[in-house]
């Protein structure tokens, strides 16, 4: 997927661009005076013939020729007042007019290859800048994911060396054996979500939209990551009204939701802190909400919250561990299901709420029953 | 163990499954250790407690590594420092130092490696400590320099008085124990980083450069820390002649 360009070409392509723009600019401006030249030259020669013309005119009206039968062999000679022969006027308009007209078209034929030249260079620019734009986020991506990968692999190894060097009791072999399981799982979880956010981020993903029962869905990811609050000191709460149903894809609610309940977790970790989970239908969809009493954020950080490897440094948030990658993913799944997510806080260290909005189940009343944090 | 007393290891390291594995090893090895898992707290662990070596990770909460190293180094604070950190980039090693660490460990590392490492700084410092203990005169006197190497407190030729940095006052050590000798960069390097901390040789001219800032009358023509061009540096207590 990666593209290679030699080194070095990012590096010239300002200074290719310009010269050629430079040169064609020169080329322009050389055809330019070689056409009005040619077209000087062009008229003087018409002229010079005109006055041979005219010459040779007045030798024949002195053989005795009619006049009229001398305007009809050479039609740019006429008779002045005094009956001289002479150029007529017209055909001296004539001229001058064709060598005008001649420039002109030269002018806008110019101007014409000029755009056209900057077009193509604007467009061909825009690619490379794309180009290198999407080669420098696969770089990052490449650095950020490996560093992140770091440290549980240090705990892996380190697990696994003191196995070996120790040669501990079975108690704390089953201890070193349990962290070492835990560490796997972290790793798993992180290749889990960098899948995830590569397919998502190409559109690679299909939606199998189904009536699903709110609540019997918030109960799973509930239960699934009770462990993680537990771990952590964290009260964990479900309080979402059945009978709420929503048209969604189940695998993609359920990573929506283990997303935002894994991040407010991790956001409320150090100060034994609470995060609540409550829905409630409005006239758009059904919100669903994660709210945490953790560290919060301020409204700068809440602009770049959703995006990749955004990860918040505020207050004593347990934040070096994480992907970076989860809100992101709950972005984009709310994007191909034509849903919405957004974040609000009253600031670092007060906390966080977090609402997603699905497509509620068609045939379900619309109604304000619900509870909500 | 036979140490009198243990060594005191203070810990900052925020995932706690890999700091639990760091300090049940050492603990194994007879160190005594503390476990904090953020900046802030590490750095006031650090102030109010003695210990003989910090080991910091670089991205911790509320307070990096590496700002926690440079503020303790900037309060006059000596503890020997070693970094752990998952950006192995020369660059990220070189900041690492520069913010005053001893060495630098990159993730994922060897259990081996880790404790050999830590042996190597305590050792190190053990060296430059025992050294000053044992030394005639703990304080080192040329040009109308005077150095106390147990305060790191010098007073230069002008009158005025500087805090010495430990890795300042280790090479002023190394060079004033063979006065007159050439001393290579490496064998320098060796002697208070360890051969494997460095990139480069040119980091040990930069301190080098500071000395010289510090006791020569003119820097330009330094007459006691002298290059020898390719090699290294030797010092000349009673100063070369101009």
């Amino acid at each position: 997927m990666v593209t290679r360009v030699f080194p070095g070409s990012g590096r010239l392509l300002r200074p290719t661009i310009i010269a050629l723009l430079v040169i064609s600019v020169v080329q322009v401006c050389w055809w330019m005076w070689d056409q009005a030249n040619y077209a000087r030259q062009n008229m003087e020669r018409v002229h010079a013939l005109y006055v041979d013309d005219a010459v040779a005119a007045r030798r024949l009206a002195a053989t005795g020729m009619s006049t009229e039968a001398i305007h009809v062999l050479f039609p740019h000679i006429e008779a002045d007042g005094d009956g001289n022969l002479i150029i007529a006027p017209e055909a001296v308009t004539a001229l001058e007019d064709g060598r005008q007209k001649h420039i002109t078209q030269y002018i806008w034929e110019s101007g014409f290859f000029l755009c056209v030249l900057a077009a193509c260079i604007a467009i061909l620019w825009r690619g490379l800048h794309e180009e290198r734009e999407v080669r420098r986020q696969q770089d990052n991506f490449l650095a950020h994911v490996s560093h992140q990968f770091k440290t549980p692999l240090a705990s892996l190894r380190l697990s696994v060396e003191t196995l070996v060097k120790r040669q501990p009791p079975p108690e704390y072999a089953q201890q070193l054996a349990q962290r070492m399981l835990d560490d796997l799982s972290r790793l798993e979880g992180m290749v889990t979500k960098i899948l995830d956010s590569a397919r998502l981020n190409r559109g690679r993903v299909i939606f199998h939209n189904t009536r699903i029962e709110l609540a019997a869905a918030v109960d799973n990811v509930v239960s699934r990551v009770m462990d993680m609050a537990q771990k952590h000191n964290v009260t964990l709460q479900a309080e979402v009204p059945a009978g709420l149903a929503i048209h969604a894809d189940p695998l993609a609610v359920e990573n929506v939701l283990r997303n935002l309940l894994e991040n407010a977790i991790a956001a409320t970790a150090r100060t034994g802190g609470k995060v609540v989970v409550s829905a409630k239908s409005d006239r758009d969809g059904i919100d669903v909400l994660v709210k945490d009493n953790g560290t919060g954020f301020t409204a700068e950080d809440g602009r770049r919250l959703f995006e990749k490897f955004q990860r918040i440094e505020t207050g004593d948030q347990v934040s070096s561990t994480g992907t970076g990658l989860g809100l992101f993913i709950v972005r984009r799944i709310m994007h191909f299901e034509h849903g919405r997510v957004s974040a609000s806080s009253a600031g670092p260290g007060r906390g966080a709420t977090f609402t997603v909005t699905w497509p509620q189940a068609i045939g379900d009343a619309v109604g304000d029953e619900g509870a909500s944090a | 163990m036979s140490l009198p007393a243990p060594n005191r290891i203070l810990l900052v390291e925020d995932d706690l499954p890999l700091a639990r594995g760091m300090v049940e090893n050492l603990r194994a090895e007879g160190y005594e250790i503390e476990l904090v898992q953020d900046g802030l707290t590490g750095l006031a662990r650090a102030r109010n407690a003695d210990h003989d070596l910090l080991i910091l990770d670089v991205m911790l909460p509320r307070m990096s590594g590496l700002e926690l190293c440079a503020t303790l180094r900037g309060e006059g604070k000596k503890t020997p420092v070693l970094f752990l950190t998952a950006r192995g980039e020369p660059d990220d090693r070189v900041r690492g130092l520069e913010a005053g660490g001893d060495d630098y460990l990159t993730k994922p590392f060897h259990l081996e490696e880790f404790l050999l490492r830590i042996k190597a700084i305590l050792r190190r410092w053990e060296w430059y400590r025992s050294s000053v203990a044992t030394a005639a005169g703990p304080v080192l006197k040329f040009g109308g320099n005077e150095v106390d190497f147990r305060s790191f407190n010098a007073k230069s030729w002008d009158g005025s008085t500087h805090d010495l940095t430990e890795k300042e006052a280790m090479i002023l050590k190394v060079l004033a124990e063979r006065p007159g000798e050439v001393i290579a960069r490496e064998d320098l390097i060796e002697r208070v980083w360890g051969m494997d901390v460095y990139p480069s040789t040119r980091t040990v001219d930069n301190f080098i450069l500071r000395l010289r800032k510090v006791f020569e009358r003119e820097q330009q023509t330094p007459r006691h820390f002298i290059t020898v061009r390719g090699v290294g540096y030797r010092f000349l207590p009673e100063g070369s002649e101009p």
